[in-house]
């Protein structure tokens, strides 16, 4: 792949799944390596989570409690980077967004949309 | 043929759906207060929306992407965060004014307690939302809306000075902070963002391409602009019914006997029935407009052409929205009030979703041969420009007018 420049066209960009499904955002991106060594990215962080990381000083704690304080798995995904497929208008995932852990708030939510009337 | 009818039916359902509670409230009392003086800002805020709804049509059928995504994209976490929380809050108070005004012109007709109004507005809406497909929600209210053109042909029938209705439409000044508000109420009402965001996620909905900027064109310019007589026939009516008598119409039904002064009852039926659908209509779209705005925002599954299984916190956040709303309807707050302070902070907050949209419609990396062109882009900043200094001015000027009281 060409170079690309990750803030312009990665972060905050939507991720989708192989079957064409929403599944969150690029919140973040961790990087792996040692100091003085080139970072290498290694994965796609996504999840309310890392946004208190994001927000200024002063509001990181309160970022905390409304949006979470970042537990692997549950408030943050990490979606290997070898999983990318493709970078169009949207980050397209190479599998399930169930095989990952993303979209786990509409997977909960279904149960109780699913009992409402034609769903 | 098809083609042509299929357009035609957009723009007529876009005419039917321009005017909302906004216009209803903001231009009957610049009518009422100034006569025909007001009349040139509705063409700026016309012209406005057209630009930032070209845009937003265009970007969505040229990058799949709509307003919130853009907005996440190109503002960032941050004040990204500070335009969703903004948007949600207007969208509220938006939908919470619609709902009261359904409820209002309901009572109107049939002279039943306006709280179990209130119940049963929201309830016909969620079950029409629920039930009906995207493109027949847009018709139904769109194309009833089209009642309210009873005010268009009210304007002609109350045979106006057509000479000072012209010198209305010529830019002026007056050096009052009411007329200054009204300027920026007649200009917001307009531009109200929840239209924008639904446009461009309705873009999405019926799955535009390359092959539909055409269409994206003759809706946003022929539909609005259109609509937009609508909304001069307003003030027209309303300088004509309520200037020369000193008649405040601080009760959205007042805004009806315009019509009824001209051609009766059936003028006040049609009048009342417009202002039915277009209430209705806009509230479906504030309901929508605020669940597209989070799950776009967070990334969720959303659309109405998904199953609500399928997207399933997107179909709550608009039954959430539709609970909220009644909940604040049924305070007894005035929904002619709530309709003020909405289109004031829609205003406030309307620069902060306007420049991403202007950014990547102009970005050639996302939209290739169909980024903003010389004029396209001239005409984004000028009303970039604009939009901040009515952003700047809408409360300062509320506050000095206790808006618009005096």
């Amino acid at each position: 792949m060409d170079r690309i420049d990750l803030v312009y066209r990665v972060l905050d960009e939507q991720l989708v799944d192989v079957d064409g499904r929403r599944c969150g955002r690029v919140d973040d991106l961790e990087f792996e390596g040692d100091i003085g060594d080139p970072p290498r990215l290694h994965a796609i962080l996504s999840g309310s989570g890392t946004w208190h990381r994001r927000l200024p000083r002063p509001l990181r704690a309160f970022g905390e409690r409304i949006f979470g304080v970042g537990v692997s798995g549950r408030d943050v995904i990490h979606v290997p980077w070898t999983q990318v497929d493709d970078i169009s208008s949207v980050v397209r995932l190479k599998v399930k967004a169930r095989e990952l852990g993303l979209g786990q708030g509409d997977e909960r939510n279904a149960m109780l949309v699913g009992k409402l009337p034609k769903s | 043929m098809k083609k042509i009818f299929q357009v035609a039916l957009g723009i007529i359902a876009a005419i039917g759906g321009f005017v909302d509670i906004g216009e209803l409230v903001f231009n009957t009392q610049a009518g009422a207060d100034f006569r025909y003086q007001l009349l040139w800002a509705v063409p700026v805020g016309v012209l406005g929306i057209i630009v930032f709804a070209e845009m937003t049509g265009r970007v969505a059928a040229v990058s799949g992407r709509p307003v919130f995504d853009v907005v996440r994209m190109r503002m960032g976490l941050n004040v990204g965060l500070v335009t969703l929380v903004a948007s949600l809050l207007i969208n509220l108070i938006t939908l919470a004014a619609e709902v009261g005004g359904a409820a209002l012109v309901l009572q109107l007709l049939f002279d039943v307690n306006v709280s179990t109004l209130i119940l049963l507005s929201v309830m016909a809406l969620v079950v029409i939302v629920y039930f009906v497909p995207f493109g027949g929600i847009e018709r139904i209210f769109g194309y009833l809306g089209c009642a309210l053109l009873v005010y268009v042909a009210a304007a002609v029938h109350l045979k106006p000075d057509w000479h000072q209705v012209g010198r209305g439409l010529v830019p002026s000044w007056h050096p009052s902070a009411l007329y200054a508000y009204f300027l920026v109420g007649v200009i917001g009402a307009a531009l109200v963002p929840y239209e924008v965001y639904f446009y461009s996620s309705g873009a999405i909905e019926e799955r535009w391409t390359l092959r539909d900027l055409n269409l994206n064109r003759a809706n946003a310019f022929l539909g609005f602009a259109l609509g937009g007589i609508l909304s001069i026939a307003l003030i027209v009516v309303s300088g004509e019914v309520f200037f020369g008598p000193h008649i405040q119409p601080g009760y959205l039904g007042t805004t009806a006997l315009g019509a009824q002064h001209a051609y009766g009852e059936v003028g006040l039926l049609l009048a009342l029935l417009g202002m039915l659908f277009a209430v209705g209509g806009a509230a479906v779209e504030c309901a929508f407009s605020g669940a597209y705005t989070l799950a776009q925002f967070a990334g969720w599954e959303w659309g109405k052409y998904r199953r609500p299984h399928d997207a399933p916190r997107f179909t709550l956040a608009w039954l959430t929205f539709f609970a909220l709303a009644f909940v604040v309807v049924e305070t007894g707050v005035d929904p002619v009030l709530l309709t003020e302070y909405a289109v004031i902070f829609s205003v406030v907050a309307l620069p902060l979703t306007y420049l991403p949209v202007l950014l990547i419609a102009r970005d050639r990396t996302f939209m290739g041969d169909h980024a903003n062109g010389l004029v396209g882009n001239g005409l984004g900043w000028l009303y970039f420009a604009i939009l901040l200094v009515v952003s700047l001015a809408a409360i300062p000027l509320t506050l000095i007018t206790a808006a618009g009281s005096h």
